[in-house]
């Protein structure tokens, strides 16, 4: 026996040449090329807007402190190759040389500040700079300079301090931490912060020791701080420190990682129906080659060995394409992304390769390791088939296969569940409801006109592998739906989260009396301002007469918070009533609505007395309601809202918030001429860059849905082809009858037309399966059924199967009978 | 070279059993020509399958070169005709995606054969088809393909070749040429050639003639 290897080889080439191989193998090189394409640019995607992301904390972690942070911290990170530097913010007030004074925020930096993102600073004269400033110099925000009427090369004083304003501060990575800081920033180096005398024991101080790195770095360092945090000491990532990014980036994570499930999903059922037309087109071959001599073994060893080998030059050919793929498609996005370069590494290969392997090993070789079971009879007898009897068990081991695969693809097991659930589902109610109405056609098909009789007569007669064929179709249109729509939920939840107009500053600090003032001002310039709600700093103190320990003591579990308190007598837009009961409007009684973070915090539930305090004043209020806030709304939240009756009493300021155009910053000016003691907050550069990312990532999503979409027609491809051979024959043996052109292409699209609204019904029930736990389990999306979908799917499936069909039988009309005959 | 004793082979459809072979004694000698006559559905293939290997008795002992091959499994039986038995089909059986001279090489290389190319190109040759080397079967003519399926038969220089109907795909004046290179190449390589037929002129050109009826088997005199 010449070696297998050489044989398999041989058998390789003679069947590539045969055009046997084309669609096992197009199948398999569309499974590699899909896993890496996708796996490759979703890891350069999540690289880049983790980077991207990053900025907002100007670090990948962040460890916040009311105490100066512990020196064997920063060792650690240091030992542990991570890159830190290190930020002290407060509150000073700054004076000029000519006496102006100011509250600003003031935030000392050091060491490789920033370590995300970048500071831009105007330094005068057509400078620009990115880098902190030096000793001795300060960087003021616009607002400040024009507050402190300062210019560059000036001296101002922090505390006992005397610097020279460097630069003006356009823009500062982190801006968004900490909102306690409320005046404008003034950044300056941390060299200076003994000379200013600022920070004295028990001053209000946040230190922040950043440090970026390797991931696995990160994740040892965090490992390595969290059991040593204690009671005002934070450690957090983007995720953590801002929802609203947070969130679309997983939802971002979600969606190409289920993208790329469907493009493994669809490649496999390519792969299994491609495999099947390759077992059924070798079945007499094998025959002929047992018949002289061939073993069971041989047969096997053979054909594993060409499986192997076809593996093997998909995975290379498959990863170079993907790695084309993904590279144009990230140079497509090239304009929003940002320009750091990254490699794809080594893992989408890996992928694509272990695709490969488990798609050949449950998909493509149960099929053909049956040919070893071919009896050599079948030279002679071409009744002789293959037992059937092991059918069951590959589609078993096939779904538990995949569903391992895309396990380890997705680490995600609720993705994984919905996925395989719903193709369960798609193809138990296939076969059942696919040989049910093939019945049922055959019946009416009897009654009818001579091309829906040949028609149905034709897809009853071909039962179990036309009922194959519809929940094929069926598992490929419903994964395009599922997907399609999951995206469309995405990219609509994301356009609500921020909408335009969603307003980019916040005014705090407004006393009672001018209210009329400020809206007065707001409206001479046109600008729309939002609700004033009434604010009043307050603490919890205790909970049904239990005292709670306060802040400062490093215990667990429940102790005192401080809060913004507000009011108003109808629940505000958004938030979600979890436990209790809203309170009436203009009820006297004294009751309190907590969101459930802060309820769980000092542990209260409905029915609870809370003891508070404003300023000296202690009341008790009884918990009416816990409520779930939507922190990505962007939206003015609140922790503790009491009826409006109630929170008159107590003296209180208002708050507000407003959207500025861009070029309307020097109005914040205007305003804190005329009303000087008020605070504001600047959102308008963190909702920018949220909107940003959101536009990167919605349109990755456009394009990775292209790609699976290509990889969805060719599994509608690839199945419309399998029947192509036996069609071939039949509509010889008609013509040769006598039956027309026009008679037998008609059948062929009614067939496939009435193949493709079933697999459309199928498909539908499936996803809006699969829909309804992917969006309400993974995504955390609104779920709502798509009636829409309904009738379009059924009228889809059947002109998109019936046009393919016909396309791919044209042979089977055009070709002379005779032809036919003879190559069969 | 080839015995059976009480052969019987029975198949098991729907409503009842079915005996197609009753008890079939067969002996043919080395080097022998033996034809298998008989009606459509007599049981004749049903014997050439039996007798080649192809398939197992349900009863009764089937001796091929002094190897009784009932006691040996698939695999076994599989060896033995890579070794003994060659085949000349009806429907031809030559691959598709194979050439001619691939065809003919195919059992050379399963037998792992090393000058499976040049045995191949003489036997091509010797049937005519020296030009044709390089052909797909579906370029050639009925009566080419089974002139391949000849040397392919003979190529592995079996014991015994086994032709079921050769020349029922074939018209009259191609059948004959292709009769005259069977018996021609049997006679050169001293085969033991066991045919079936439908072909009255071919069954009396053998040594011997069998008539099969409903399952028995007679000798015809």
């Amino acid at each position: 026996m010449t070696s297998p290897v050489i044989a398999s080889i041989r058998l390789l080439i003679r069947d590539w040449r045969g055009g046997e191989l084309g669609v096992l193998f197009s199948a398999l090189l569309l499974a590699v090329s899909v896993v890496v394409a996708i796996s490759g640019f979703v890891n350069r995607l999540q690289f880049n807007l983790e980077r991207e992301s990053a900025s907002f904390l100007a670090a990948d972690l962040v460890v916040s402190s009311s105490k100066p942070i512990p020196a064997p911290w920063m060792d650690e990170a240091s030992a542990s190759g991570l890159a830190q530097g290190e930020t002290i913010t407060f509150s000073s007030m700054v004076i000029s040389a000519d006496d102006e004074m100011f509250l600003a925020s003031v935030k000392a930096v050091g060491g490789a500040y920033p370590l995300r993102g970048a500071l831009s600073v105007d330094k005068g004269l057509s400078q620009a700079s990115t880098d902190i400033p030096e000793p001795g110099t300060v960087f003021l925000a616009p607002r400040l300079v024009q507050q402190l009427s300062a210019s560059v090369g000036d001296e101002v004083y922090v505390g006992d301090a005397t610097l020279t304003v460097a630069g003006t501060l356009l823009s500062e990575p982190d801006s968004t931490t900490g909102f306690f800081g409320y005046g404008p920033r003034l950044v300056m180096n941390t060299a200076n912060l003994d000379e200013t005398g600022v920070v004295q024991p028990g001053s209000r101080v946040t230190y922040r020791l950043l440090v970026a790195g390797e991931t696995d770095d990160l994740t040892t360092y965090r490992e390595w701080v969290e059991p040593q945090l204690v009671q005002g000491q934070r450690l957090s990532s983007v995720d953590e420190s801002q929802p609203g990014i947070g969130a679309t980036l997983d939802r971002a994570r979600g969606f190409l990682l289920l993208a790329g499930s469907l493009g493994v999903m669809l490649a496999a059922a390519a792969i299994l129906v491609a495999a099947r037309r390759f077992g059924e087109r070798h079945t007499d071959q094998v025959a002929v080659m047992k018949s002289l001599g061939a073993t069971r073994a041989t047969i096997r060893q053979l054909y594993a060995f060409s499986l192997a080998w076809l593996g093997l030059i998909s995975i290379g050919l498959g990863s170079g394409i993907g790695w084309l793929a993904q590279s144009a498609m990230f140079n497509a996005l090239a304009g929003q992304l940002p320009s750091e370069i990254t490699r794809i590494g080594i893992a989408p290969y890996i992928t694509g390769a272990v695709t490969a392997f488990v798609c050949i090993g449950f998909f493509a070789w149960p099929p053909l390791a049956r040919l070893g079971g071919v009896s050599p009879l079948r030279v002679i007898r071409r009744e002789e088939t293959i037992a059937d009897a092991t059918r069951s068990t590959d589609l078993v081991l096939g779904t538990a296969s995949l569903g391992l695969l895309m396990l380890w693809y997705s680490s995600d097991w609720k993705l994984t569940g919905a996925l395989i659930g719903s193709i369960a589902i798609t193809v138990g109610l296939g076969f059942l409801v696919a040989q049910t109405l093939l019945t049922g056609s055959r019946q009416v098909g009897s009654s009818a006109g001579s091309v829906w009789r040949l028609a149905l007569a034709g897809m009853q007669r071909r039962g179990t592998s036309s009922a194959f064929q519809v929940v094929i179709f069926g598992i490929a249109i419903m994964l395009l739906l599922v997907l399609t729509s999951v995206r469309t939920s995405l990219l609509d939840q994301w356009r609500l989260q921020i909408p335009e107009g969603t307003p980019n500053h916040f005014i705090l600090n407004v006393a009672p009396t001018d209210e009329s003032s400020l809206l007065t001002f707001f409206a001479e310039r046109d600008i729309e301002v939002g609700e004033l709600y009434p604010a009043a700093r307050g603490r919890v103190m205790a909970v049904n007469g239990q005292p709670l320990p306060d802040w400062d003591r490093f215990e667990e579990g429940a102790r005192q918070r401080e809060a913004n308190f507000t009011s108003t007598d109808t629940a505000p837009e958004g938030n979600k009533i979890v436990s209790g009961a809203w309170w009436e409007v203009g009820t006297e009684l004294s009751l309190v609505s907590l969101e459930d973070g802060f309820a769980d915090d000092i542990g209260a539930k409905v029915g609870d007395m809370l003891t508070l305090r404003i300023a000296a004043d202690e009341f008790s209020v009884e918990v009416a309601s816990i409520r779930e806030v939507n922190w990505e709304s962007m939206q003015p939240n609140f922790f503790v809202i009491f009826p409006d009756k109630l929170l008159e009493q107590f003296p209180n300021t208002l708050f507000t918030s407003f959207y500025l155009e861009p070029g309307e910053k020097y109005r914040l000016g205007e305003l804190l001429d005329v009303m000087p003691t008020l605070t504001i907050i600047e959102l308008d550069v963190a909702i920018q860059e949220i909107k940003t990312i959101i536009d990167q990532v919605s349109q990755a999503i456009e394009l990775v849905l292209l790609i699976v979409l290509v990889a969805g027609a060719l599994v509608l491809i690839a199945g419309v082809s399998a029947s192509v051979d036996e069609r071939l024959h039949e509509s010889a043996i008609l013509r040769a009858l006598g039956a027309g052109r026009g008679t037998l292409s008609g059948a062929v699209a009614i067939e496939f037309a009435t193949m493709g609204s079933l697999a459309g019904i199928l498909a539908i029930l499936g996803s809006e399966t699969a829909g309804w736990v992917l969006q309400t389990q993974m995504l955390d999306l609104e779920y709502q059924i798509q009636w829409v979908l309904w009738p379009m799917g059924i009228a889809l499936g059947a002109v998109i199967i019936g046009t393919l069909g016909t396309y791919a039988c044209r042979r089977v009309v055009s070709v002379p009978p005779l032809q036919v005959l003879r190559e069969l | 070279m080839i015995k059976t004793s009480q052969l019987i082979k029975r198949v098991s459809t729907a409503e009842s059993e079915l005996e197609i072979l009753r008890g079939i004694d067969l002996e043919i000698k080395r080097g022998e020509t033996a034809a298998i006559v008989g009606a459509s559905g007599s049981g004749k293939s049903t014997l050439l399958g039996l007798l080649a290997g192809l398939d197992a008795p349900s009863s009764g002992e089937i001796t091929l070169d002094g190897v009784n091959i009932v006691n040996l499994d698939e695999d076994e039986r599989a060896t033995l005709r890579s070794e003994k038995v060659g085949f000349v089909f009806q429907n031809f059986q030559l691959l598709p995606a194979l050439t001619a001279l691939e065809n003919v090489m195919l059992p050379l290389e399963l037998a792992g054969i090393d000058s499976a190319r040049e045995k191949s190109e003489g036997f091509l040759s010797r049937v005519g088809l020296a030009e044709r080397f390089h052909h797909y079967p579906r370029t050639l003519s009925g009566g080419e393909q089974q002139r391949v399926a000849i040397a392919r038969a003979f190529a592995s220089q079996p014991l015994i070749l086994f032709a079921d109907e050769p020349t029922g795909n074939l018209d009259t004046t191609t059948g004959a040429t292709v009769v005259e290179l069977l018996f021609g190449l049997n006679k050169e390589e001293g085969t033991t050639l066991v045919l079936v037929t439908h072909d009255n002129i071919l069954a009396d050109r053998c040594q011997r003639k069998y008539i099969m009826t409903a399952g028995h088997l007679e000798e015809a005199s």
